[in-house]
């Protein structure tokens, strides 16, 4: 029980995936050799004439993994003597067949085809339609039970989703440990996804930019968000006008720029190249099921950037001040923290990651939009604060951030494979995240008598970082 | 251990919060008759216009007729979360895919992986026109003709008199482009024919929102005092319009043509204050994307495009349209 508590929101996660992978537990087709030579045999003994006089029809979708089904049992049929096949990637192509094998008065004896093909409607008025076929058998492939949503497709969706999210909530997580907020990060993704998109379109030559031109675009664009971040942290730092209210006035800021720079309109004029981030895989696993494993480059980038986001969190001495500027502003500015440059820093970071969130999305979508990323400063906060960080600054950590964009990833992704309707999913995510948030607290209130107790053994106890074990500092003191 | 039982509870909550809508979706699954045909995943622009509700509802019930199950899925005006839907649609193995696009190109590449997963697609009232992606058919309203209609019924009520109107226009949105063209084409053709000409006298932005719409009004106004018409591309501006000649005072005198036919579009008709609307369908929209979908599992041929007529609705619809009642 103890370890539910220590990790609240993981164990929910898990918990989530679990019910989420026994909910969707749904028949899938076979496409390997061995279900081909199944419904070759099947074929071949259910079928009255002889194999030279056998006509069959695969039906399949057009797609890659039935198509080369669809080849595999081709071959599968011909080892066996079957001759005349025919294969239709559409209801409509199928219907011209059987149309033609009426007209030449050759009658069909098999229809192999898939779940999906097997449903079409044309199959089921064959025998109306078509009285010449009406003894053909329809033979759907063997399938296995297994949880859509633990296809490796949806794995990958759902990662990619998260993607952006998960970027953005990094910065996001530095500025609410450093007791900060930014609201203006959703309106940063319009602002640097229409600046790199025009740049490319106006400077860098449009459809046929260099990849040369389109990093260069990128880091303007991100570098764009750098500066509007600093502004904001200008006005907290040196007016000490509360953060709120200063990214409040960015957000608009920034979001009416964005139209403006674009008059309202998508700016699709970007090279095909520009999609290597936000939707090409570089890194190859290995293959499962027939389909290549690899992981989405955005997903990469989001890994490494955790990665590192860790290390200064955790193994550096600005990670510490981030803390304790956060903890307490005025004991770190006591014990000599740089406490202004600290503060410009989490907000600088956060305007530079959300402008790598908009050159995801951008990249994703080949257009600059200035619509893109309403309402993300809500998901974003969502995710920090589902992961534990506390609103109140000084408590927190990067992992626990990229655990709450997960969950929050799982929850949207899930409802949508359950098919649940518009109106109850935002019903439950807002149920969804308070649950966890209350796990989670939950789960903190019991080691923090102990360590309460702990402090109030050593009253000179310093401010310690959330990461540094209280006993550590008590040690110390004694 | 009480912690614990709180615990215990959300979790169950939670758990217990998906449960009845699951339940909710199984509802719309055939009853008997024959194994399912598959789901439709449906993604529409956003649910909060009962346009588009409408829409989704017929999808809905009329699916069901032919042993589909449906799920049906707010973008929210997000063209992101419209391109999760569909790629969840496609982890699904949806019999087929229809949208109303958020944006009608960014939604581009988010179709061409649906066409990439062999999954026809089909798109209801606002069309993707890029030429490298494959929807089988697009369903609409006619927007041209609704246009042209606008037209028949500002000549209607000018009774055979001239005078001046102004547009309130939406241009971004390509199906407002359409019944603009429609309206001027109406009216070009009536001024060949009549001596006493209508002169379009101003094209304003009305937003197709109530607040921009009556201000756009105000302005037209002191600009062009003689003004006897206006027609607005949907209902929201019309009756800000409305409500812009109430406060002039000058109601009476001037006509106002809509368009859409919501329920407070209709109402307004029915009290007198829109002279007419041409109304859009979205019910029957919903039953011919269906339609569509059997006919192309059927291996027929579908129509790449299909238009619904609108129809002019006046007072005297109004007045025995037992929805108002």
């Amino acid at each position: 029980m103890q370890l539910i508590f220590k990790y609240g929101t993981s164990f929910f996660l898990v918990l989530l995936c679990i019910v989420f992978s026994w909910l969707t537990l749904t028949p899938q087709d076979a496409f390997d050799a061995s279900a081909a030579q199944r419904i070759a045999n099947q074929i071949n003994q259910t079928t009255e004439v002889s194999p030279s006089e056998t006509t069959v029809l695969i039906a399949v979708r057009d797609n890659e993994a039935e198509r080369s089904y669809a080849a595999l049992l081709e071959k599968e049929l011909k080892a066996q003597g079957i001759e005349q096949i025919t294969t239709a990637t559409t209801a409509r192509e199928g219907r011209q067949l059987l149309s033609q094998l009426q007209a030449e008065n050759r009658a069909l004896q098999a229809v192999a085809a898939t779940q999906a093909t097997g449903s079409w409607l044309l199959f089921a008025d064959l025998a109306a339609d078509y009285p010449l076929h009406q003894h053909a058998k329809i033979l759907v492939t063997s399938s296995r039970l297994w949880p859509n949503f633990l296809k490796y497709k949806n794995v990958s969706n759902v990662l990619n989703q998260i993607s952006v999210i998960a970027i953005i909530a990094i910065g996001m997580t530095f500025v609410i440990i450093a007791g900060g907020i930014d609201l203006s990060v959703g309106s940063l993704i319009a602002f640097c996804s229409v600046i790199t998109a025009l740049l490319i379109r106006d400077y860098g030559g449009g459809v046929e930019a260099s990849t040369l031109w389109l990093l260069i675009a990128c880091g303007v664009g991100i570098g764009a968000c750098g500066v509007i971040g600093a502004f904001s942290g200008g006005m907290v730092v040196g007016l000490d006008i509360p953060p709120f209210i200063v990214t409040l006035a960015m957000m608009l800021v920034a979001s009416g720029l964005a139209f403006i720079c674009s008059n309202g309109y998508a700016i699709p004029e970007v090279p095909e190249t520009f999609t290597w981030l936000g939707r090409g895989a570089a890194i190859k696993i290995g293959m499962f099921g027939g389909s290549a494993i690899e992981i989405p480059n955005a997903v990469c980038l989001t890994l490494v950037l955790y990665v590192i986001a860790h290390i200064v969190m955790s193994r550096t001495v600005l990670g510490r001040y981030v803390y304790a500027v956060g903890d307490n502003r005025q004991a770190a500015w006591l014990s000599g923290v740089p406490v202004k440059r600290v503060l410009m820093f989490t907000y600088i970071l956060s305007g530079l990651l959300a402008g790598v969130g908009g050159v995801v999305l951008s990249s994703t979508f080949r257009s600059g939009e200035p619509t893109f990323g309403i309402m993300y400063e809500l998901y974003v906060i969502a995710a920090v604060v589902v992961g534990g960080t506390s609103l109140t600054g000084g408590r927190g950590t990067v992992v626990g951030t990229l655990i709450g964009a997960l969950l929050i990833g799982v929850i949207n992704n899930g409802m949508n494979l359950l098919h649940v309707t518009a109106y109850w999913q935002k019903v439950i995510l807002g149920l969804v995240i308070l649950g966890a948030v209350l796990l989670d607290r939950l789960a903190r209130s019991v080691p923090q008598t102990s360590s309460r107790m702990r402090q109030q053994e050593s009253p000179n106890s310093e401010t310690n970082g959330p990461n540094k074990p209280a006993s550590d500092s008590a040690t110390k003191n004694a | 251990m009480k912690s614990f039982q709180i615990a215990i509870a959300t979790v169950a909550l939670c758990i217990a919060g998906c449960s009845p809508t699951s339940d909710d979706t199984s509802n719309v699954t055939p009853s008997g008759q024959g194994e399912s045909r598959g789901t439709i995943g449906v993604s529409l622009l956003t649910l909060q216009n009962p346009f588009f509700q409408v829409i989704g509802d017929n999808i809905t019930v009329e699916a069901a007729k032919h042993n589909y199950d449906v799920v049906v899925l707010s973008a929210d005006d997000d063209i992101v979360k419209q391109g999760n839907h569909v790629k969840d649609f496609i982890v699904q193995n949806a019999s087929a895919i229809v949208l109303s696009p958020c944006k009608s190109d960014a939604i581009g590449p988010i179709i061409k992986e649906a066409n990439a997963a062999g999954i026809p697609v089909f798109t209801v009232d606002i069309p993707c026109r890029l030429p490298d992606v494959e929807i089988v058919s697009q369903i609409a309203t006619d927007n041209y003709g609704g246009g042209r209609e606008a037209a028949t019924g500002m000549i209607e009520a000018f009774d055979g008199k001239g005078g001046d109107v102004a547009i309130l226009h939406f241009a971004q949105a390509e199906s407002c482009q359409l019944r603009v063209q429609g309206f001027l084409d109406g009216i070009n053709e009536h001024n060949e024919k009549m001596e006493n000409k209508i002169n379009v006298v101003a094209t304003l932005e009305g937003g197709g929102k109530r607040e921009i719409g009556g201000k756009a009004t105000e302005d037209i106004l002191q600009s062009n005092p003689n003004l006897a018409g206006i027609f607005a591309i949907n209902d929201p501006s019309a009756l800000g319009a409305r409500a812009a000649l109430e406060k002039a005072g000058v109601a009476d005198q001037i006509v106002i043509i809509g368009f859409d036919g919501q329920p407070e579009g209709k109402q307004a008709i029915k009290e007198g204050k829109i002279y007419a609307d041409p109304i859009q369908f979205p019910a029957k929209m919903g039953v011919e994307i269906v339609n569509a979908i059997v006919a192309n599992s059927k291996g027929e041929e579908v129509e790449s495009e299909i238009l619904i007529p609108t129809y002019l609705y006046r007072q005297a619809d109004g007045l025995k349209d037992p929805e108002l009642q």
